[in-house]
């Protein structure tokens, strides 16, 4: 496999970059928006407090979610990550601490998908939209700075280019590829992780634009799996077919 | 006068590295819902007096009908107690937290209880300027503050906010009320919470 030439990575960055600015846009936009809200109180019938402290007596409590962070070990996988060579691919030292262009089209972008959700202006549950679209950032972000984190590059059978970010810490990386070869409206590319552990698909890769797919996270990663795309049909495969790409991580 | 900015921070300051939201000090809503997650009954009953205007509010404002506006503020802070637990500091305010929990329950109700010639109704209301008010609850600062802000802002972009936050309209409804296309009801309302955003001084 080749490796991605100097632009093309600097391309990979900004757009990472930018995608991890997203979380914290949508959540300054989050709070503005809580503002509006907050202007319009009124005080309510004094009635009402009885009755909502009553419901509440009856009312069962849910638990605390799960900590993500408990069911991750700490413990290095298989060795640092930096140095490390893998069927060609090249590893850079990730410069996510440092500044880096924002990629000034994907915060614009999160802006108006934000407005959107924010105001409930599409139909079904947006304000879970909002949610997940920025626990996802916020999870990419999270890659993006760990303190292991190492970025790979290559390219993939039939055309196009891939980044990953990943931290062995976290067992978590970031794959976003750049002018993948278009796939015929019944199919998608998907990417799978496939180990010793077995085999599990991970995502269908959203569309592209400009020329950019992703970022999309793979988390769970187990020692000895490899990273496959795959071209699939578009409700995704129950097992990988012919593999366009197959990193070692 | 001053304005306090949540958590301390004057507008504009640059972040820690790292940190996505400010502290909330003692005393304040964040602090409540700790002990509301712990099931304390008299954490819940302050929390209630510090978020029931606010709750209210809004969902009146959206929902218009009061003995719906009631039980839909109930439903809002039922699921304050119940997820108090859940909440995570990471991911913005409480303040926000809730008011998210309340626009959505209040829009969800008026999209699921009314019918369509009452939605038309509706229209003439959402006529109704920003300053109408029953009995206001102190925080007029606050108060005075957005409604500075949304005066700021163009007539497109305030009437797109007011009908779509206010009054809890679909995007294709937005833009055929304002005989605007769709395409750009979505940018005026992208440049509307930025600018309400900047202007508020909300730390980005």
């Amino acid at each position: 496999m080749d490796a991605v030439s100097g632009p093309d990575r600097a391309r990979f960055e900004r757009h990472l970059a930018g995608c991890a600015e997203c979380a914290r846009e949508i959540a300054s936009l989050r709070e503005a928006t809580a503002r509006l809200a907050a202007a319009t109180a009124v005080a309510p019938p004094p009635a009402l407090k009885a009755r909502v402290v009553a419901a509440a007596a009856a009312t069962r409590q849910r638990p605390p979610a799960e900590p993500e962070a408990a069911a991750r070990g700490r413990r290095a996988h298989g060795g640092q990550a930096s140095g490390r060579q893998a069927r060609g691919w090249r590893a850079h030292g990730w410069l996510g601490r440092g500044r880096l262009a924002l990629a000034a089209g994907a915060v614009a972008a999160a802006a108006v998908a934000a407005a959107a959700v924010l105001f409930g202006l599409s139909n079904g549950s947006m304000h879970d939209q909002l949610s997940r679209a920025q626990a996802s950032s916020q999870q990419v972000a999270a890659v993006l700075t760990a303190r292991d984190a190492t970025m790979m590059t290559g390219a993939v059978k039939g055309g196009g280019t891939v980044t990953i970010v990943m931290s062995h810490a976290r067992r978590e990386l970031v794959f976003t590829a750049a002018d993948l070869h278009p796939l015929p409206a019944s199919r998608g590319y998907e990417l799978w992780l496939i180990g010793p552990a077995g085999d599990r698909a991970v995502v269908m890769l959203p569309p592209g634009r400009h020329g950019m797919t992703g970022p999309v996270i793979a988390a769970g990663l187990r020692p000895g799996d490899h990273l496959a795309l795959t071209a699939a049909p578009t409700g995704g495969a129950s097992r990988p077919g012919p593999m366009m790409l197959d990193v070692v991580l | 006068m001053t304005s306090a900015s949540p958590g301390g921070r004057p507008p504009g300051a640059p972040r820690d590295r790292g940190e996505s939201i400010p502290p909330d000090p003692p005393g304040t809503l964040a602090a409540g819902l700790r002990l509301v997650a712990r099931g304390d009954p008299d954490a819940f009953d302050a929390v209630y007096d510090l978020l029931a205007p606010s709750v209210f509010g809004i969902v009146r404002r959206v929902v218009r009908d009061p003995a719906q506006s009631e039980e839909v503020t109930q439903e809002v802070l039922l699921e304050v107690w119940r997820d108090a637990a859940r909440f995570d500091p990471g991911r913005g305010s409480a303040t926000a937290w809730v008011m998210m929990l309340a626009h959505r329950r209040a829009i969800d109700r008026v999209r699921s209880v009314q019918k369509e010639s009452e939605r038309e109704r509706r229209t003439a209301a959402a006529d109704i300027p920003f300053d109408e008010v029953a009995e206001a609850v102190e925080s007029s600062l606050e108060r005075e503050r957005v409604r500075r802000c949304l005066r700021s802002l163009t007539e497109l972009q305030r009437e797109s906010v007011t009908l779509a936050y206010y009054g809890g309209y679909t995007y294709g409804q937005v833009a055929s009320l304002l005989g605007v296309p769709a395409g750009t009801i979505k940018t005026r309302m992208r440049d509307a919470l930025i600018r309400l955003r900047d202007c508020l001084g909300v730390a980005s």
